[in-house]
């Protein structure tokens, strides 16, 4: 990808391909992120949709204040995260493994990460929000602990000992190892 | 050993497995903590790739048409309204355009016609002027509304006659009109001018040397209400919400009707373009909440 900044003001001045190219992307990252913090497929591709669009609508409030577009954009999409859980909609749930079924081949294969994404989204579900948020934004959406800090508003030192407590716990769930 | 420096570590370790570094390659870096560290660094890895969730391609696909017709819907809303042309003289222009047209009776012929006749063009353009013609957000969206009831009777009629790909294109053109619909009522909402009057499109413009040009002809209204095309705001985004919770059911409604009645060919297209309604109806009812 070009660099991050000349891309973000290129959109900001309504250059379509540069908004495309951010999109492409940020695209996987913020589902998963938002995919493993509602546990719902059917809204997760919703809300993912709806994060994009409202950057639309708002890249040019974005200003570079040390902040980095992925924080501003996740920081969206934590927002409609929030919003949702909120007012839950009424709309019957779409449990999470179902998108899987698209994306790998191998029933045996299926079956194992159907599994895994089960026992991780449950397992999520006893941390902390605070944990919760690191694990999402670390693991789901592959950020640095530098920029989990800016979207959370923590020291780094903060978010690294969340993160630490996260994992602990997750152990404590998943029994792993 | 302080809990710091093991979350010091612990991070820096995670940094090196995103890389691609095993754990084994990690502990063999800190020997003192592997034994704290390995059960960790399983976790970690085990979290990573359960969280590796990777959405539907035929989501993305469809997420990815949705948003670059928004940047498109966005980039036309920007940009002036005809050739560059100062906006009042675009406008005029227009409006004159339009009045020859319609004087010829040929786009009221046309705004019955239906996908298969030679005069749809005709309708699909004066639709397009009459979008361009209309100077408000709230406006644009009723005209969208309007489209949207169009499109559903094309999409309807079609499917009638076994037509599935023409009932793609249009489920694919209703889609467009209701997006647009959801991004003009979102952005619609947060330019409200704190000063009312003027109209949002018409910037300012500087004083003119030479008489200005007549005021050009008020714009055509008093269609029936049915069809939307209405130009004037007024309490707009209330009865807006009305008319679009009534499509809402409506649309989808009528779809739906017509799934029994259509040839088997033309049913997977049509249950896209139930699909399709409910989904957008959904989010542009959000987008007026």
């Amino acid at each position: 990808m070009q660099d991050e900044e000349s891309l973000v003001r290129r959109a900001q001045q309504h250059d379509q391909e540069a908004f495309a190219q951010l999109y492409e992307e940020y695209f996987d990252k913020i589902y998963r992120y938002v995919a493993l913090k509602i546990g719902d497929r059917m809204e997760a591709e919703d809300i993912t949709q709806q994060v994009f669009l409202n950057a639309i609508k708002a890249i040019s409030s974005f200003r570079w204040r040390g902040i980095p577009f992925s924080a501003w954009l996740f920081r969206i999409a934590h927002n409609q995260v929030v919003d949702y859980l909120r007012r839950k909609t009424k709309r019957p749930t779409m449990p999470l493994d179902e998108s899987l079924v698209a994306s790998d081949y191998d029933p045996q294969l299926i079956a194992g990460r159907k599994l895994d994404i089960e026992r991780l989204y449950s397992a999520a579900g006893k941390l902390t929000p605070a944990q919760q948020e690191v694990i999402s934004l670390r693991f789901a959406g592959e950020l640095p602990i530098a920029q989990v800090a800016q979207i959370m508003g923590k020291s780094e030192g903060a978010v690294k000992a969340l993160q630490h407590s996260a994992i602990v716990a997750l152990r404590k769930t998943l029994s792993v190892a | 050993m302080k809990n710091s420096e093991l979350e010091n570590i612990l991070d820096e370790c995670l940094e090196r497995l995103a890389k691609g570094e095993t754990v084994e390659q990690c502990l063999q870096r800190y020997p003192e903590q592997a034994a704290q560290l390995e059960p960790l660094l399983q976790t970690a890895q085990a979290v990573r790739k359960a969280s590796a969730i990777l959405p539907r391609s035929e989501f993305k696909a469809r997420a990815r048409y949705e948003f670059r017709s928004a940047l498109q819907a966005t980039a036309t809303r920007r940009r002036l309204p005809l050739f560059g042309l100062r906006p009042r003289w675009a406008m005029a222009l227009m409006i004159i355009a339009i009045a020859l047209v319609a004087g010829g009776g040929t786009a009221a012929a046309a705004n019955n016609s239906m996908p298969d006749s030679p005069l749809y063009p005709v309708k699909l353009a004066t639709e397009q002027v009459r979008l361009a013609l209309t100077p408000s957000d709230m406006g644009k969206a009723r005209l969208c509304t309007a489209l949207a009831d169009r499109r559903v009777a094309e999409i309807i009629y079609m499917a009638s006659r076994g037509d599935a790909e023409q009932v793609e294109v249009i489920t694919q053109r209703l889609d467009e009109s209701l997006t647009m619909l959801a991004v003009l009522v979102s952005v619609g909402e947060e330019e409200v001018p704190a000063a009312e009057g003027a109209p949002r499109e018409m910037p300012e413009e500087p004083l003119l040397t030479t008489p200005p040009p007549p005021a050009p002809p008020p714009a055509p209204s008093e269609e029936p209400k049915g069809d939307g095309n209405v130009y004037d705001e007024g309490d707009g985004r209330a009865e807006l919400r009305v008319i679009v919770t009534a499509c809402a059911c409506d649309h989808p409604d009528a779809l739906r009707a017509a799934l029994s009645e259509a040839p088997e060919s033309a049913k997977p297209a049509l249950r896209r373009a139930i699909f399709i309604s409910e989904i957008d109806y959904e989010r542009v009812l959000a987008a007026l909440d």
